[in-house]
């Protein structure tokens, strides 16, 4: 009896079939193609203007997507045990990738070294970066099932972020440091800071903000952002704020149903620059309007809910934690990257999930996207009962 | 905190977030809009001003005196030239330099002006054709410069008439405040540019352009042709403006000969310096020719005048137009404004009715009279040998002070303020104001000067507000005298004196001159007529009016007259000549040969029934019967005939006023 009453458990839990999130999977699709057609759209009328195939751009994202979407599905099927083995070895290979790009294999564009030439291909290892950490996070944290952290974690979880984040500065990359932080207070939340720690963190990102002013460690141009960002009246934000004016302009006379696909004047005329990567959102904001981007930032917070959900039903603490990490990754960039097109946040070379164009971002996001989709998918039978693994 | 707790916590946060980005979306694309909306419209537009054509200037027949004429101009875009430090574009500036021809530092000026405005400014108005040439072949050398086809200013009669249609320039700050002028326009600086620059210069053409953000144009969205200035019909016969011109300059000429041929009047206070004439219509005010020598060629400004020729042009003040802007004293030809007076107020030298046909005045040459104090005091008259016995007729047609001088005498010792006096003190200045004196005569030209009729008010005023320009002292009978002859302070304009003996020869009426007749449009339609415009009118007596008309006909014609010898190979139509001499004291010589003197002279044509007044003023010419009466002879003649002798001007012998 013991047996068989044991059978069924054991078999219910073989048994039930990995079935996906649909609420999750849909809007990543969604958004995919999305961010296929408005690279199209940002890209086509330059690209034709100089006499190249319009659709050049285009029919790379479409190539990224399906890679990423194939890479969302295998990391959907990945189980946490053994990928929780293997996080030492991936935080490891972060590192030497993120070394890489210092050497003189790193491509230098825009007078930061933030890529790796792959034959035609740019491989951008901070994007993969960004997953590592939040890997090497979760494993730290989940040897304590709940209650309050100890010291000793934030400790350890200094250290770990440190290297990375050395690495990404000397690239330079402020805004994948930015990234790295968020991630790791929002983990650190989650895994249980007690109050004082969090007033201690709070207080470590203050003088460690002000340490980089003062040390002049920033790179000029970060700097004249954030000063043009702060202050409109400086000399500075006349050409640092260009972009952004331009990107506002653009969203603020898509109105509210936008001027339609292909019509954006500022899109078309190339207005706005980095308009299929990092400012792939004004695109949208311009030729959709208010209620094309309302709806784009819909789908990422119906994504976000069920990464939010997926940690709150995680079957162990380290799948919890590696879910609301990938939360953290996304909440961060979407607001960071859409508050930069709107002129709330300063400028970052943060791309917009699953939108901007370029492989490295869309892969590593799908990867992220997709182990979190895992944690659903392999989700607690008991609510709220969670395994130490 | 249990772990559910804290990723709710989490959630409610990032919901939070995403509602900051929702409002500002809000905010961006609902409220504001509009406002987005036109500066995305205004991002891919730009605006291009294309210059309008500036109205013609034509004397009354029809003949060009200015117009416009296509020509090729080098225009810099403020937004495209590059900076000189520029590495991408090293010796650009010398590049433009060694094109154009202009002065490296000129060009350097003008690019940096055009890049601080933003705006396109105008390098060179008139390329010629193988700079233009260049310029295109070679564009991507030149970026930022363009060639564009632009109206250039044209003046075919050069220096003749100069003053009067003046000249066209930069605009200055004032100029630019208003609406409708762009730093790139010119605008007229002086003349009837000046006057009718708003007539002139017409509406510029837009051109819309859809750019990038590369600056590149894409197509013309929008254009609005320029729309050309009208154009002005002057009061002025081209034909009457060149006789006076010559003749102006000839009798310049002779004077500087009678003194010294090669002087330089810059430096030498005796040199004659300049030669002034007006020609007005006495029937209506219109002015027929009006000229300053030397004068200048309003081309000169066309592409911008060197430093170097404008000092040398100014020394002379060549760009005054002495006509209205040169203040003389009028010497005897004042003596007409005393002469109406003595008629129509019934004052003359001797008390009685007899003075205007009978000559029992003995003019001996000397005025003895006593000061307020009791000192005696005596005056000469120009001719030391006197005229003999005169009446008012003979006294203007011989020009004799002590006539006038009494009749001024007579008025300060009657004068109100003396026991049983009735006379008004200013009486001949309230008669010269009727006539136009004292004030500009409002033509329509810029700076006119508005002369000086001195009376007790200016004279007391004059002590306070600028000592060391009159004596001290009170004002006295000494100074009517010195007025009453057009010396002393009085000071006229050539202009004012003409209009002055329009009035008085055409029976009374003060017209307002004017040198525009019409404005009309490209297809001659009339925009605007400047109509004669009676501005006064002085009531005199018939009697008054014949009386004068004979004797200024007796100062040609009469045995005694001032004028009769300079007028004696005349010719045709000396009988239909009236004028008056006049010779203003410059310089104090020892003898009267040592004197500096201005000539004035005024002409009526024909005197009978006046339809023109001349006046001719040689500043530093001698006297008015030696030099200025012969420089009006030519342009009588071509009044009266239409045809002139031709015979050359000679400065007259003997002692004349």
């Amino acid at each position: 009896m013991a047996i068989t009453s044991a059978r069924p458990l054991g078999l219910l839990q073989r048994e039930r079939a990995l079935r996906p999130d649909l609420l999750l999977v849909l809007p990543y699709l969604a958004l995919a193609a999305f961010g296929v057609l408005m690279v199209y759209t940002a890209s086509a009328p330059r690209l034709s203007a100089s006499g190249a195939d319009p659709g050049f751009l285009m029919k790379r994202q479409a190539v990224f997507a399906v890679v990423g979407m194939v890479v969302f599905v295998v990391a959907s099927m990945i189980e946490s045990r053994p990928l929780k083995g293997k996080v030492p070895l991936i935080y490891l290979g972060t590192l030497v990738l993120l070394l890489l790009v210092l050497t003189p294999l790193g491509a230098s564009r825009l007078g930061a070294n933030r890529w790796i030439e792959l034959g035609p291909f740019q491989l951008q290892p901070s994007e993969f970066a960004k997953l590592g950490v939040i890997l090497a996070l979760a494993a730290l944290l989940s040897e304590s099932v709940e209650g309050p952290l100890r010291w000793h974690h934030l400790a350890r979880t200094a250290v770990l972020m440190g290297i990375p984040s050395v690495l990404i500065f000397l690239q330079p990359d402020l805004g994948t440091m930015l990234v790295f932080a968020f991630i790791a207070a929002t983990v650190l939340f989650v895994a249980g800071t007690t109050w004082r720690q969090l007033v201690f963190l709070v207080l470590v990102a203050v003088v460690g903000t002000i340490g980089l002013l003062q040390a002049n460690a920033l790179k000029d141009y970060q700097l004249t952002r954030i000063v043009a960002f702060m202050d409109d009246t400086s000399d500075l934000s006349a050409t640092a704020n260009y972009n952004q004016e331009q990107s506002v302009t653009a969203i603020g006379s898509g109105g509210f149903l936008g001027k339609g696909l292909l019509q954006g004047t500022q899109t078309n005329l190339s207005f706005v620059p980095e308009q299929e990567t990092d400012f792939i959102f004004t695109a949208v904001g311009e030729q959709l309007g208010f209620v094309g981007a309302v709806t784009v930032l819909a789908l990422y917070l119906v994504l976000i809910w069920r990464l939010l959900v997926a940690s709150a039903n995680a079957r162990d603490r380290f799948s919890q934690l590696l879910a609301v990490g990938v939360a953290a990754l996304m909440v961060f960039h979407v607001f960071v990257n859409v508050g930069m097109t709107l002129r709330v946040m300063p400028v970052t070379g943060l791309p917009l999930p699953f939108l901007s164009s370029g492989g490295s971002a869309f892969i590593a996001m799908s990867a992220a996207l997709g182990l979190g989709h895992g944690v659903w998918m392999r989700r607690s039978p008991v609510p709220g009962e969670r395994q130490l693994l | 905190m249990s772990t559910g707790a804290r990723l709710a916590v989490l959630g409610v946060l990032f919901l939070a977030l995403f509602s900051v980005l929702t409002l500002r979306l809000w905010t961006v694309q609902v409220t504001a809009s509009t406002e987005y909306q036109i500066l995305a419209e205004n991002n891919q537009v730009r605006v291009v001003e294309t210059p309008a054509p500036r109205g013609e200037i034509r004397d009354r027949q029809g003949r060009l005196m200015a117009g416009t004429q296509p020509a090729l101009a080098a225009v810099l875009d403020g937004a495209l030239v590059p900076d000189e430090d520029d590495p991408d574009e090293p010796d650009f500036i010398q590049r433009l330099s060694a094109l154009t021809g202009i002065a490296a530092d000129e060009v350097r000026h003008a690019v940096a002006d055009a890049r601080t405005r933003a705006d396109r400014i105008t390098l060179v108005e008139e390329l010629s054709d193988e700079q233009a040439l260049r310029l295109v072949e070679y564009e991507e050398d030149f970026p930022g410069v363009s060639v564009l086809p632009q109206p250039v200013r044209i003046y075919p009669e050069a220096v003749l008439g100069g003053h009067l249609v003046g000249y066209i320039g930069d605009p200055n700050e004032d100029d630019i405040a208003k609406p409708g002028i762009s730093p790139t326009d010119r605008v007229g600086r002086a003349g009837v540019e000046r006057q009718y620059d708003d007539d002139l210069r017409g509406t510029p053409g837009i051109i819309k352009y859809r750019i990038d953000a590369q600056q590149n144009v894409l197509e013309v969205v929008g254009e609005q042709p320029p729309e050309a200035g009208d154009n002005l019909i002057l009061t002025v016969d081209l034909d009457v403006q060149r006789i006076l011109e010559d003749s102006l300059m000839k009798g310049l000429r002779a004077a500087r000969d009678d003194y010294q041929a090669d002087c330089d009047p810059a430096t030498d206070p005796r040199c004659p310096v300049r030669a002034v004439g007006v020609v007005l219509d006495a029937t209506d005010g219109a002015v027929v020719a009006m000229s300053s020598v030397p004068g200048y060629d309003p081309n000169l400004f066309v592409d911008g005048v060197s430093q170097r020729e404008w000092d040398r042009l100014s020394e002379l003040a060549v760009f005054n137009n002495f006509a209205i802007q040169g203040e003389y004293a009028p010497a005897s030809t004042f003596k007409s404004v005393a002469y109406v007076l003595a008629l129509e107020e019934r004052i003359y030298a001797l008390e009685g009715e007899a003075q205007v046909n009978d000559a029992t005045y003995f003019c001996d040459g000397q005025l003895e009279f006593r000061f307020t104090d009791g000192s005696p005091q005596v005056l000469n008259d120009w001719t030391s040998t006197g005229h003999g016995d005169v009446d008012l007729h003979t006294g203007l047609q011989t020009s004799c002070d002590l006539y006038f001088w009494q009749i001024a005498l007579n008025i300060w010792t009657n004068r109100s303020s003396t026991e049983g006096g009735t006379i008004a003190e200013d009486l001949l200045q309230q008669w010269a104001r009727r006539f136009g004196f004292d004030e500009p005569t409002g033509v329509d030209l810029p700076f006119e000067q508005g002369g000086l009729i001195p009376d007790r008010e200016w004279f007391e005023r004059a002590q306070v507000e600028s000592p060391g320009l009159v004596r001290d002292g009170p004002w006295t009978g000494g100074d009517v005298l010195n007025a009453v002859i057009g010396q002393g302070s009085v000071l006229v304009t050539p202009l004012q004196l003409a209009n002055a003996y329009a009035a008085m020869v055409n029976g009374g009426t003060l017209w307002q001159p004017r040198v525009v007749d019409a404005v009309v449009d490209e297809a001659g339609e009339v925009v605007r007529q400047i109509a004669p415009e009676a501005i006064g009118h002085i009531d005199l007596s018939p009697q008054s009016v014949a009386f004068l008309r004979q004797d200024l006909h007796q100062v040609i014609n009469g045995p005694t007259g001032t004028a009769r010898s300079a007028f004696a190979d005349f010719g045709e139509g000396v009988d239909l000549v009236g004028g008056k001499t006049g010779t203003a004291e410059v310089i104090k010589g020892e003898t009267a040969e040592e004197d500096v003197d201005t000539a004035v002279f005024t002409g009526v044509v024909p005197i009978d029934d006046p339809r023109y007044v001349v006046v001719i003023v040689i500043e530093r010419g001698g006297s008015g019967g030696q030099i200025a009466a012969p420089t009006a002879i030519p342009v009588l003649q071509y009044l009266l005939t239409g045809t002139t002798t031709g015979s050359e001007i000679e400065v007259g012998s003997g002692e004349t006023d």
